[in-house]
Formats: C-alpha cells, sequence, structure tokens
C-alpha cells in the first residue's frame, strides 16, 4: 500500500473524473465509466480515493455557519497578501509556507499538533479533553484527537499523563502508542519512557491496560512493566522513581553509579562516564535536575571519586586515588 | 532528523539574534518569543540534515514561514468577525462552531497559499458557494474551459500538498 504512489497522469485523471461527475449531477452513465476506469488499476482506485476525501476536507458547503466563509477568505488573503508585502520585503519568494512545512500542515489545530522537549527541558501542556501531559527531557508526540478516540505517539523521550474524564466526547479511549506498545489510560497518571530496546511504563495512581504487545493485561497503581517484542514483564525492585523528573528530581535506591550517570546525561548535553571500577558502586538518595552540574559536584561526599572535566561538555569519574 | 547536538549549536548561537529579527517583524515580545522556540521545534522535527552553511538563511526561512502562518491566523480571524458582524443575529454561529470553522478555513487557507487568484476565486466559489462551472465562468467572465483548468488545477495543487509531502 504505501509503495503504491499514483502518478501525476493517473491523479489529473482523479480530479477530472471527480469533477466531471460533480457537474453532470451524478450522471448514472458518467458514474459507470467512472467505476471503470477506477476497477482498471489499483493506483487509479487509490487517487480515487484520495481525491474524493481532499475533495470532503476542502467542502465548506456541509460546515454549519459557512455562508461567510468565501468572504472572510478573500478579505484575509488581500490582507495578508498586503502584509507580507510590507514586511517581508526581502527578494525572497515566500511562496506557500504550508507547502514547505508539508506534513506539519495541521500543527496548528489543537487537535492534532506536536510537542517537543529539548536536553534539558521540560514541558507540561494542557490537552484539549483537560488532560496533563508532561514531557521529559529531549521527548516528542504527536496527538490526534479524534471522533473516536484521543491518541498521543510518544516519537522518543518520556510522558507523564495525568487522565481527565473526556466531558467532551464521552467513551473516547485516551491510548498512548510508542514503538513497542500500544497502551490505554484510564483514571489516574502513569509514566511512559521509550528507550532504546523498550518501553516501560509504571502507573502511579489508576489503571492502565496494555494492548500490545502480548495479550490483553492490566497494571495497576504501584506496578511497572518492561515492553518490548518479547511480550510484557513485570518489573520488581525498581532503583529509580519513574515519575520523579516531574517535579524536577531523580529519586534512586540503591542504584549502580554506571546507571545513574546514565540518567543524568540525558539531561545534558555531551557526555558523562564514568570508570569501570566505580561502575557498579551504589548509591541512594534525592538529587535536583535543574543544574546537573551541581549535582555531579556532590557525588564525592557520598563516594569515593572524583569528578573532572576535559572540556565543559565531557565530564568523567574516576576513583579517589 | 538533525542531530541534536547541531540544533543546540544554532540555538545557542542565534537565539537572540532570531528573536530580534522576529521581534521587527512582529511588533511584539511574547509573539517573538513563541515564534522563536517554534522554529528551533519545527528544526527537531525535521528529518532531512540541516544546511548548516548559512544557519541564519536557514532559519529566516523557517522563521518567515511560521511569520506569515501567524499573520494568517489573525487575519482570518478579523476577517471573520467583520463578516459575521453583518449577519443577522439568528445565523450568527455558536462559539463551538465558529471555532470549528476558523479552524477549517485556517487549513484551507495555508493549503490555497500560492495559488494564482483566479483559480483561487474559482475554486472557492465552487467549495463554498456550490456554483456550477457554468455559473462561475459567468461570475468570473472568463471561459467553461477556463475554470475547468483553474478547478482542476486548485485541487491538483491540494493534493500535491497532501499527499506527496508523506512520500
Amino acid at each position: 500500500m504505501t509503495t503504491l504512489n499514483p502518478g501525476p497522469r493517473v491523479v489529473k485523471q482523479a480530479i477530472h473524473w471527480m469533477l466531471k461527475l460533480r457537474e453532470s449531477g451524478h450522471n448514472a452513465r458518467l458514474q459507470q465509466q467512472c467505476e471503470q476506469w477506477r476497477a482498471t488499476h489499483q493506483e487509479h482506485e487509490l487517487a480515487w480515493q484520495r481525491v474524493q476525501s481532499l475533495h470532503q476536507e476542502l467542502n465548506l458547503r456541509a460546515v454549519p455557519g459557512a455562508s461567510v466563509a468565501l468572504q472572510t477568505l478573500e478579505n484575509s488573503s488581500q490582507r495578508l497578501q498586503r502584509r507580507q508585502a510590507l514586511k517581508l520585503l526581502s527578494g525572497v519568494l515566500v511562496f506557500g509556507s504550508a507547502a514547505w512545512l508539508g506534513k506539519d500542515l495541521q500543527v496548528i489545530s489543537p487537535l492534532t499538533a506536536d510537542f517537543a522537549s529539548g536536553t534539558g527541558q521540560r514541558r507540561s501542556v494542557r490537552l484539549p479533553d483537560g488532560s496533563l501531559l508532561q514531557l521529559n527531557t529531549n521527548s516528542a508526540v504527536d496527538l490526534a484527537f479524534e471522533a473516536d478516540q484521543r491518541l498521543i505517539r510518544l516519537k522518543h523521550g518520556e510522558l507523564l499523563l495525568t487522565c481527565a474524564k473526556d466531558t467532551s466526547a464521552p467513551g473516547r479511549p485516551l491510548l498512548v502508542s510508542t514503538r513497542d506498545a500500544l497502551l490505554q489510560g484510564f483514571n489516574g497518571h502513569f509514566v511512559v519512557r521509550q528507550d532504546d530496546n523498550c518501553t516501560r511504563v509504571s502507573v502511579s495512581q489508576g489503571t492502565v491496560v496494555i494492548h500490545s504487545p502480548g495479550p490483553t493485561q492490566w497494571i495497576h497503581a504501584g506496578q511497572s512493566y518492561r515492553l518490548d517484542t518479547r511480550g510484557a514483564t513485570l518489573l520488581q525492585n525498581q532503583d529509580m522513581d519513574a515519575g520523579a523528573w516531574a517535579e524536577g528530581l531523580i529519586v534512586t535506591r540503591d542504584m549502580r553509579l554506571g546507571d545513574f550517570l546514565a540518567e543524568v546525561g540525558r539531561y545534558r548535553h555531551g557526555y558523562v562516564s564514568c570508570a569501570d571500577d566505580i561502575a557498579d558502586l551504589r548509591l541512594s538518595g534525592v538529587f535536583r535536575l535543574e543544574d546537573t552540574d551541581k549535582l555531579l559536584q556532590l557525588l564525592p561526599q557520598t563516594l569515593p571519586v572524583t569528578v573532572s572535566y576535559r572540556t565543559r561538555w565531557w565530564v568523567r569519574l574516576e576513583r579517589l586515588a | 532528523m538533525p542531530s541534536r547536538e547541531s540544533v543546540y549549536t544554532l540555538y545557542s548561537h542565534h537565539h537572540g539574534w532570531l528573536n530580534t529579527w522576529l521581534r521587527s517583524k512582529l511588533g511584539n515580545a511574547a509573539d517573538a518569543a513563541d515564534l522563536a522556540q517554534d522554529t528551533f521545534v519545527r528544526l527537531l522535527q525535521r528529518r532531512e540534515l540541516l544546511e548548516l552553511n548559512a544557519p541564519r538563511a536557514f532559519l529566516r526561512t523557517i522563521a518567515r514561514g511560521l511569520v506569515i502562518d501567524h499573520w494568517r491566523r489573525e487575519e482570518l480571524h478579523r476577517a471573520y468577525l467583520e463578516a459575521l458582524a453583518h449577519l443577522p443575529e439568528a445565523e450568527v454561529p455558536s462559539v463551538e462552531t465558529r471555532e470549528l470553522l476558523l479552524e477549517l478555513l485556517e487549513r484551507i487557507a495555508q493549503m490555497l497559499d500560492g495559488l494564482k487568484p483566479k483559480v483561487r476565486r474559482a475554486f472557492l466559489l465552487a467549495q463554498c458557494e456550490g456554483l456550477s462551472h457554468k455559473e462561475i465562468a459567468e461570475q468570473m467572465g472568463v471561459s467553461l474551459r477556463s475554470v475547468e483548468r483553474y478547478v482542476a488545477d486548485a485541487l491538483y495543487h491540494c493534493y500535491l500538498l497532501r499527499y506527496e509531502s508523506e512520500a
């Protein structure tokens, strides 16, 4: 399906058919000919479907209150052109910013928006249904809030979702998808994190259902699961509080120093590492994320290590001589 | 996907400059800050490699697109409110409907960006008013053949925007 992409000639034919049918008041004989054309090739049918759906999408007559649409579009377009001419005189043709942005066309719509956070950043977004979405460092999501579902696609990174009851359209499921899994949230809040080789989900309140991988399964408050191609595995004795980052903290219990530094590294630009002979030292405590340099400077107070900066971005921990 | 490192470098070197440039276009610090932020978000979402030879020209291209989107939204809201003001009270749609319609109008306006005025006009007369090609030809004072070509061209333009950018 994805490899099939109708060529320009076929698309133009499909448009031709659609307009001809519309103008003829859907004449039965033409309709039949059009169906024949569609049936001759899969490519024809796909082009036809796309042209139809595009035409519907652009059909302003079907929308209530659209009587003023033409006037609004024409007036605003003239003014927009004047403003562009006035303020962006730069010799560059500003043809179709939309074309340039391509797939991001719908970004401005609150119902299908993208959000992203940079390294060391956290972002909170109130979703159209009232749910609260928090993004941890270096994370990105796509939203697709539609008539029958509320879908959040985690493209990379980590999110904390505090679910709201869907008052605008009760019954729409609240879904989170990642590379490895499809989850459904109910009341409460939970963390979803996509790592290189798995997705982890931790529920702190309420319930989450795993739809995939594996058979449908409930996760209850206090539980964490690892999800990958082999299925869902319950995680025991977590060495870190999954949602503490939302409060700007890393909370560890007996965590390996090597793992701890990898975690801290997510919030920094550059590279943090340690010598092999100290990677298994254990660490428990509450650390603030707002300044990870300060955080690293604190480590020698509790562990036999030294922190050295090779450059500002390259930090290495060694055993205290 | 550009590397985060390179976007970060770009950000730290040019963020202040971009902010100033945007403020000169928008005349408003809060909008400028928002759009500067959006510019870098767009960068992070891009799949191609960055053109780093001329980073400021590159950033300006993205930012300019966002400025136009911003203005388009403003002008649409304004034109829409004006149009509503001329409607009899009973025909003024509810707040929810207005929001929905504005969103739709914005999407359409964005799609039709760059079309020749006649092409755009013919297409909108068909889509908004439901006029037949013959009626459009009469209203615009052009031939039926031209109207057919205009409407088909406009649809093809929209088709490319919608489907070809995903390929």
